[in-house]
């Protein structure tokens, strides 16, 4: 898996010679911009969140020591800034109880009924476990980069990764969660379809003569 | 990023060696998920980072940049 914009997340800044503070952070700028609408689920409020957070770390520039991993020290700027945000918030109005924007975009012609099922059930997701899922799946995280970035443990990176992709095939999928005794059809829904036809897709190319992989 | 397809797999599912055995009839389900579920949030996702940074943004680290 590879995502279209190549940027280093373990960017090394050092004081002579590599990428400096500044160049990194401009680098590492779209991919902040994925994380932090994987936490606010809301194209404005990620962009304020982002701003934010770069406001912190050109502040606390100094704080950060060279040659260690400048973006997880920026994910934990993000996801920090995030935290006392919504508890500021969280005085006036309830985050989860606020409607669903399914993350504040315009729906297009090309979105599939699935994939809008995707957007609303990941929105539902806890915070953590949506983000840990994003920098796994999408920003082509390790678990010990997404362990460092989000100031946890390993095991708990993992856990909040398998979580949510657990979460999220049961109820796109129409399998019990765990604990729930309400009996659904499996195969139901468009997700299960499009899903099978991903499977199809995968069994034929099992039966097609095998090719050279690339790495990414 | 170089990790084989099959260890990304691997990765998002949280599937490891033992669980791997539970039978051909439930990983196959489990992998079209996963791949659906990545292309699903690739798409969510890859046009947020695909954008134009904010100017105002960048205007900030350089102003930083000079000081």
């Amino acid at each position: 898996m590879s995502t279209h914009t190549e940027i280093p997340d373990q960017t090394v800044v050092t004081s002579n010679g590599g990428p400096s503070f500044h160049d990194a952070l401009v680098a590492l700028l779209p991919k902040l911009r994925v994380q932090a609408l994987s936490l606010t689920r809301n194209r404005a409020d990620a962009d304020d969140l982002v701003q934010a957070a770069v406001t912190n770390a050109l502040a606390a520039q100094a704080s950060f020591a060279p040659g260690t991993n400048f973006g997880a020290w920026m994910y934990r700027i993000l996801r920090n800034r995030f935290i006392s945000d919504r508890r500021r918030r969280r005085e006036t109005i309830d985050m989860d109880d606020a409607p669903a924007e399914a993350f504040a975009r315009p729906a297009r012609q090309e979105d599939s009924l699935a994939l809008r099922e995707l957007r609303t059930e990941m929105e539902k997701l806890p915070a953590d476990q949506r983000a840990a899922l994003v920098m796994v799946t999408v920003q082509g995280m390790s678990y010990e980069e997404v362990a460092a970035a989000m100031g946890c443990a390993v095991g708990t990176a993992k856990c909040r990764v398998f979580r949510a992709r657990c979460t999220l095939e049961a109820r796109l999928m129409g399998e019990p969660e765990q604990g729930d005794n309400a009996k659904r059809r499996r195969g139901a829904g468009p997700v299960a379809s499009a899903s099978r036809s991903v499977s199809r897709d995968a069994r034929r190319a099992d039966q097609a003569p095998p090719t050279v992989r690339h790495g990414m | 990023m170089d990790e084989p397809e099959d260890e990304r797999k691997d990765k998002v599912s949280g599937r490891t060696g033992a669980s791997r055995g539970r039978g051909a009839k439930k990983a196959v389900p489990d992998a079209a998920f996963d791949i659906w579920l990545r292309r699903g949030l690739h798409q969510m996702f890859d046009d947020v980072a695909r954008e134009p940074i904010p100017p105002e943004l960048l205007r900030l680290i350089e102003q930083d940049r000079r000081k």
